[in-house]
């Protein structure tokens, strides 16, 4: 059932692009405002580049799960999803899933402006890059799921979106940080060891907290 | 239905609180030594950590009341979150001004990211997001099922942030509250009387808030 519900996200998107592509493009568009916001040395561009990259995906993350939860609105889909015999725990994982697999989209062809437009050098290790990104990213977007779930039906939803959502994922984006900057500068794994264990216990809680808890949320 | 301080309980137990609460500040104010280099600035340590725990307790208050409302579905203890949601913020509050009053004279600078405070911040931050949930959420039912899931969630991410924030800021850890039993007998029994006494005023104003709540909830129904 939950590959059925992933297929159905991804059909969708697949076959509209508009989360990938709004994603992209306001990605694109943050990236250009930064670079004309850093007109500094090369040695503070690239301390900040790793905040900077995890403010851009913040922003565009909260743009992607507005858009994916909005297309359940339209025509009461989502009443229509949560009154078939499904567990509806499932539909979190599913939309979970879906967004992740759509930001690692629009990383993967946003990362090489991000650096070609801030002019700084690609990080030495890029298999432990890629490892990590795609571990944050799943933290990420295991917060912003649940969040977007429990705001998507309510009035103002896309301002309580942000604004849940930013403090809440405050610890991902301090670990986050950390270790892309580590990674940059070359840090050994011992040093930024403990971040990536941060990361994990969130996906690991929000995932569990998450499944449970939005048979609740979705109550009618 | 009866008003709350027509109960002979209620109004005992306003006056005591009352009674309570002076003694305390008097107590903080004559009774408890001048501490040397902070001097007065010191006497909000009385004030701020019993706080610090009665909006935390308040916190931990709403995360029940969520995990309750999901597993018996009834709306006392929506009535509950909400109440201990609101008083909560009022304490936090109190925490996020007395803490930079209490530091512009002792660090020299009024904030600094010190892992509890930065904590008491982000939570504080999430609490004005789920107000603004309860404002403007729309359907009173899906909204009461929201509020609680944000609830729970607010709290299981408590040690997340203070264990992140910790590490992120290795050198800030000046703050005086893992000393507080080392304190000498002086500062711990006021110290510890200034908790008591708070921890009673946070159930009073918890048992009049979920009070008002019903009563509130019964004129909106029969609007």
């Amino acid at each position: 059932m939950f590959l059925t519900l992933l297929k159905k996200e991804l059909f969708i998107e697949f076959r509209s692009r508009e989360v990938i592509l709004s994603m992209l493009i306001f990605g694109l568009s943050i990236i250009l405002v930064f670079a004309f916001t850093s007109n500094v040395s090369k040695v503070i561009v690239t301390n900040y580049a790793p905040g900077m990259f995890w403010i851009m995906v913040l922003l565009v993350t909260v743009l992607g799960v507005h858009r994916s939860f909005s297309y359940e609105k339209e025509f009461d889909a989502f009443s229509l999803l949560i009154s078939s015999p499904i567990d509806r725990g499932l539909i979190y994982l599913a939309k979970w899933i879906s967004g992740f697999i759509f930001l690692t989209i629009m990383e993967a062809i946003v990362i090489i402006p991000f650096f070609k437009f801030l002019l700084i050098e690609y990080p030495s290790d890029l298999l432990l890059s890629v490892v990590t990104t795609l571990l944050i990213n799943l933290a990420i977007m295991s917060v912003a799921s649940l969040v977007s779930g429990i705001a998507m039906r309510a009035n103002l939803s896309e301002v309580l979106v942000p604004i849940l959502f930013f403090p809440l994922v405050s610890p991902v984006v301090i670990a986050a940080s950390k270790i892309s900057a580590g990674i940059m500068a070359g840090e050994p794994y011992q040093l930024w060891q403990i971040w990536l264990l941060i990361v994990i216990s969130i996906i690991v809680i929000f995932s569990l907290v998450g499944y449970t808890l939005f048979d609740f949320i979705t109550e009618e | 239905m009866q008003l709350f301080f027509k109960q002979k309980i209620n109004i005992i137990s306003l006056l005591m609180v009352t009674v309570f609460m002076l003694f305390n500040i008097w107590n903080i104010i004559y009774n408890t030594p001048m501490v040397l280099e902070q001097h007065w600035a010191q006497k909000i340590f009385y004030v701020h950590v019993p706080s610090a725990w009665v909006g935390f307790l308040s916190y931990f208050v709403v995360m029940i009341s969520g995990l309750m409302f999901f597993i018996k579905g009834n709306d006392y203890w929506d009535r509950v979150g909400l109440a201990a949601a609101e008083i909560g913020t009022i304490f936090i509050s109190l925490v996020l001004i007395t803490g930079p009053i209490w530091a512009t004279p002792i660090w020299g600078q009024p904030w600094i990211w010190e892992p509890r405070l930065t904590t008491t911040l982000i939570l504080f931050l999430i609490y004005v997001g789920y107000f603004m949930m309860r404002s403007f959420g729309g359907h009173v039912e899906r909204v009461k099922r929201y509020a609680a899931a944000l609830g729970i969630i607010a709290f299981v991410n408590v040690p997340i942030i203070f264990v992140s924030v910790q590490f992120w800021a290795p050198e800030i850890q000046s703050h005086p509250q893992v000393e507080i039993a080392k304190q000498p007998s002086d500062i711990l029994g006021p110290f510890l009387i200034s908790l008591g006494i708070f921890t009673l005023l946070y159930a009073l104003m918890l048992k009049y808030r979920i009070h008002v709540i019903k009563i509130k909830n019964k004129v909106v129904a029969n609007v």
